[in-house]
């Protein structure tokens, strides 16, 4: 498999976000507020109790920056790209294109995630390390377990985002779902509050969704309130949930094109 | 008095330079290099009411900066520009009272909503008093053919329903200026010979004064009595067509029909372009020898049977002009 | 006078026709709103229980008053939604060129900027406000007396305010940019993390920020605070007649930067 067209791609991506620079500074600047705002939540909260559920203020601190970092990271730009082109029509046209299509917006999105890392994600973690302290990991291994367990996250968040754009083929007219399975996201995922502190029927139920798996599990691993042996077994339910969204998403995409080359888009 | 007087008008934009590969992305996000670029420099002309001028140039000649200028959407860098003889940087809304403009590219109506409507809100924001309405929306209808389309949504509308819906639109007002800015792009032939009887029309009935942009040199030979001819923010011309054109290319076709097979020979000012059978044409510069004495001289060896003189069209005029202009750019 | 209102009011009122008419051509358009802004919301407030069952109190604030300025920074940021949307188009309105048409007309530019969008679906924002809003009163104890709901009104007048002129200023930053879709969302982040949670989460030097320099703290800390008779934040007047001024202070400013902006524009052009 020839790769090279699909590293031209992401490098396009990478000059492109380079070019805007105000958006740049001003996307920054929105990550800092919220990461600067999570931690002060935090501090508050911990100011009249020294330990929650295991966990220390300096734990909640490093897990919102680091969650905030994720969040400048996961780019996941294919879900507008679908929903815009199924807006336009275009898709129909592209579906006749010679060219996989999802590894195109797949090199495109990490594209997005390699300049961001470079312009964006370093300067917020520069910045969150001056006010609050660097947010170091429980130890070495786990911030090495930390990092594959991120790539999944990645590829489980790509993968929902993809699945609910190409929901726009099907139910145009209700506009874009994206804004609804990211409101969802926000909340289920514990990327601001750890599902750690739900009640307990709705940690049973989250164990059985996909969305805890993006953020809480990195960052627990992290922090390293997830030890090693289940940060092994919480990867593991991360590669099945990658495996069984995969296939959703291909099956559903070939239902998709079946269906537009039969009508003709 | 002159309706439209611009003088020495100059409006230059700053842009930033953009280079290529990601070294030069990162230097330009940190320090963006700037350059000046001169759209529109030092332009004088005026206009008398009545006139339906041709604001004509290739791409990026500054057309669209001007037509932005004279209605007060932009301001010029230096120089004067009066519009019924009000500055249009100094009080917008007294000359835009006055004004009808039509952006062939984009539209002013409602997309999702019935033509009728649009043309209601524009009724009140110019605050046309309802008989004069009534009555400019009669002789609009006439001319535009508009009750087949006028309850319909405007995204439902063809292109050229879309254009009358516009041009309608920027005439409700009864305005004495109408700026029009590529007014038939993308029109198939029927729509563009509606527009430009409409054009006509209010010229005509109503002495409503045109300037329109547009690379259709057709509406140009049909309606324009005067063009004016930017190249890179200059006037390179300014006249009626007929002189323009004599002045760019001097030359001119005889073609003629022979009764019978002959010995065709060159004339010392005109040359043979074409010999095939019993079709000659031969191409002289009008400036050296007159159509009549070579006529004259042609029939004393040739047997013709019939002739026509071709003049060059505004579009080898036009050609002249672009073909200069990229000898300039080569040589710069 | 009289008839430059009439005339201002006419254009107004077909404006409003002609939305509306726009928004219920497709009505299932709404389905992701409808969904996505109640589930926002509702989660925020979920959230804020969450915390608050296990630490109690964040600085003070118990969830009932948390509920209580959650709500009310939701109703005014819902109005402001209503009315002042198009002051986020600009930087669109810039780019695509439909910019230029509002100069074309002979009216204020500024007043056909807001006028020409009047954004039914911002109602959607208003109905978790709303819920939020009432149940927190209920569990504080708010006295819906007559003179509490005057003050009440006119502090989500003066709240509108402030936010529209925010969202004027950032919008006028598109007269330079061209862009400013991203100070969109930068704006309204900082808004939800200081008006709809309580300033004094924050250090000093941010509160200070907050209050003197940009006003957010008026939108609904500050008047939250007095409801609710904190006295650590006795503040020298009424803060029920304090929002409004400040309100229409720093409306009156935005237009004058809205106005700068402009003639930037004509001078710049694109």
């Amino acid at each position: 498999m020839n790769l090279a067209p699909y590293y031209y791609l992401t490098k396009m991506r990478i000059l492109t976000n380079l070019a805007y620079r105000f958006d740049v500074l001003v996307s920054i600047g929105t990550n800092l507020v919220l990461m600067v705002t999570a931690v002060f939540l935090w501090e508050a909260a911990f100011s009249s109790v020294q330990e929650k559920n295991g966990m220390g203020v300096r734990d909640m601190v490093t897990y919102s920056i680091v969650s905030t970092l994720l969040g400048t990271l996961f780019v996941c730009g294919v879900q507008d790209t679908i929903y815009n082109k199924v807006r336009e029509g275009q898709i129909a046209t592209d579906f006749y294109k010679p060219i996989p299509l999802l590894a195109v917006y797949f090199a495109d999105d990490l594209g997005a995630v390699a300049s961001d890392f470079m312009i964006k994600a370093i300067p917020l973690l520069i910045s969150g390390a001056i006010f609050f302290g660097l947010p170091l990991p429980e130890s070495p291994l786990s911030f090495l377990l930390f990092l594959p367990s991120c790539v999944f996250s990645y590829v489980i968040l790509w993968f929902l985002s993809a699945i609910v754009g190409l929901l726009a083929f099907w139910v145009m007219e209700l506009g874009n779902m994206g804004m609804v399975k990211d409101a969802i996201v926000r909340v289920l995922s514990g990327s601001f509050v750890p599902i750690w502190f739900f009640p307990e029927p709705l940690q049973w139920i989250s164990k059985f969704l996909p969305f805890q798996y993006t953020y809480q599990t990195p960052l627990g691993i992290y922090i390293g309130v997830i030890g090693y042996e289940q940060a092994l077994r919480e990867m593991g339910i991360q590669l099945i949930w990658a495996a069984v969204l995969f296939l959703v998403l291909a099956l559903f995409w070939r239902i998709t094109k079946k269906k537009t080359l039969i009508q003709g888009g | 008095m002159s309706i439209i007087q611009v003088e020495r008008v100059v409006k230059d934009y700053i842009t930033v330079v953009k280079k290529p590969g990601v070294r030069a992305a990162l230097k330009s996000l940190l320090f963006p290099e700037k350059k000046t670029v001169r759209a529109v420099d030092d332009i004088s002309f005026t206009i008398e009411p009545g006139e339906i001028v041709g604001y004509i140039g290739p791409n990026g000649a500054g057309k669209s900066t001007m037509i932005k200028m004279l209605s007060g959407i932009l301001h010029p860098t230096s120089g004067h520009i009066r519009v019924c003889g009000i500055s249009p940087q100094q009080n917008r809304k007294a000359v835009v009272q006055n004004l009808g403009v039509v952006f062939g590219q984009r539209t002013q109506l409602y997309w999702d909503l019935q033509l009728r409507e649009s043309f209601e809100l524009l009724r009140r924001i110019y605050r046309v008093d309802q008989k004069t309405f009534r009555e400019n929306m009669e002789m609009l209808q006439a001319i535009l053919g508009l009750e087949d389309f006028i309850s319909r949504p405007v995204r439902q509308l063809s292109l050229g329903q879309r254009m009358r819906g516009d041009l309608a639109a920027a005439m409700l007002h009864s305005p004495s200026i109408l700026f029009l800015d590529e007014p038939t792009i993308g029109l198939d032939a029927e729509a563009k010979h509606a527009i430009r009887n409409f054009i006509k029309e209010i010229n005509k009935a109503k002495k409503v004064t045109v300037i329109l942009t547009t690379h259709d040199l057709d509406d140009i030979e049909e309606l324009c009595s005067r063009v004016i001819i930017v190249n890179r923010g200059k006037i390179v011309e300014d006249g009626p067509i007929g002189a323009i054109v004599n002045k760019l290319t001097p030359m001119r076709l005889l073609e003629i029909e022979l009764k019978e097979f002959a010995s065709v020979r060159p004339h010392p000012a005109a040359e043979i372009v074409r010999h095939d059978g019993l079709h000659v044409s031969y191409r002289f510069d009008k400036n050296q020898i007159s159509a009549s004495d070579l006529i004259a001289d042609l029939s004393k060896q040739l047997p013709i049977r019939d002739l026509s003189v071709k003049d060059p069209t505004i579009e080898d005029a036009i050609r002249e002009i672009y073909k200069e202009k990229e000898l300039v750019s080569r040589g710069a | 006078m009289f008839s430059v209102l009439r005339h201002y009011g006419s254009v107004a009122a077909c404006y409003l026709r002609l939305t509306f008419q726009q928004q219920l051509e497709y009505p299932l358009f709404l389905a992701s709103w409808i969904l996505m802004i109640p589930i926002q919301y509702f989660s925020g407030i979920y959230l804020l229980k969450v915390i608050t069952d296990h630490f109690h109190h964040l600085n003070g604030w118990a969830f009932p008053d948390l509920m209580f300025i959650f709500g009310l920074g939701l109703l005014s940021h819902g109005l402001m939604v209503v009315f002042f949307i198009n002051s986020w188009m600009i930087g669109r309105m810039v780019i695509d060129g439909t910019f230029d048409r509002l100069l074309l007309r002979p009216m204020n530019v500024f007043f056909q900027l807001i006028a020409s969008y009047f954004n039914f679906i911002g109602f959607i924002d208003l109905i978790p406000g709303t819920i939020i809003f009432l149940y927190a009163c209920s569990l504080v104890g708010f006295e819906w007396t007559l003179p509490n709901i005057l003050k009440l009104v006119l502090i989500l007048v003066g709240a509108v305010f402030i936010r529209a002129a925010l969202f004027v200023m950032i919008g006028s930053i598109a007269f330079w940019t061209k862009k400013n879709a991203a100070v969109h969302h930068f704006t309204l982040v900082i808004l939800e993390r200081t008006t709809m949670y309580p300033l004094n989460l924050y250090p000093y030097l941010i509160q200070v920020l907050f209050t003197f320099v940009i006003p957010i703290g008026f939108i609904s800390f500050y008047p939250a605070s007095a409801f609710l008779d904190r006295d650590r934040f006795v503040l020298p007047f009424d803060l029920a007649l304090l929002t409004p001024i400040i309100g229409f202070v720093f409306y009156y400013l935005s237009q004058l930067i809205f106005n700068w902006g402009l003639r930037k524009y004509e001078s710049a052009g694109t």
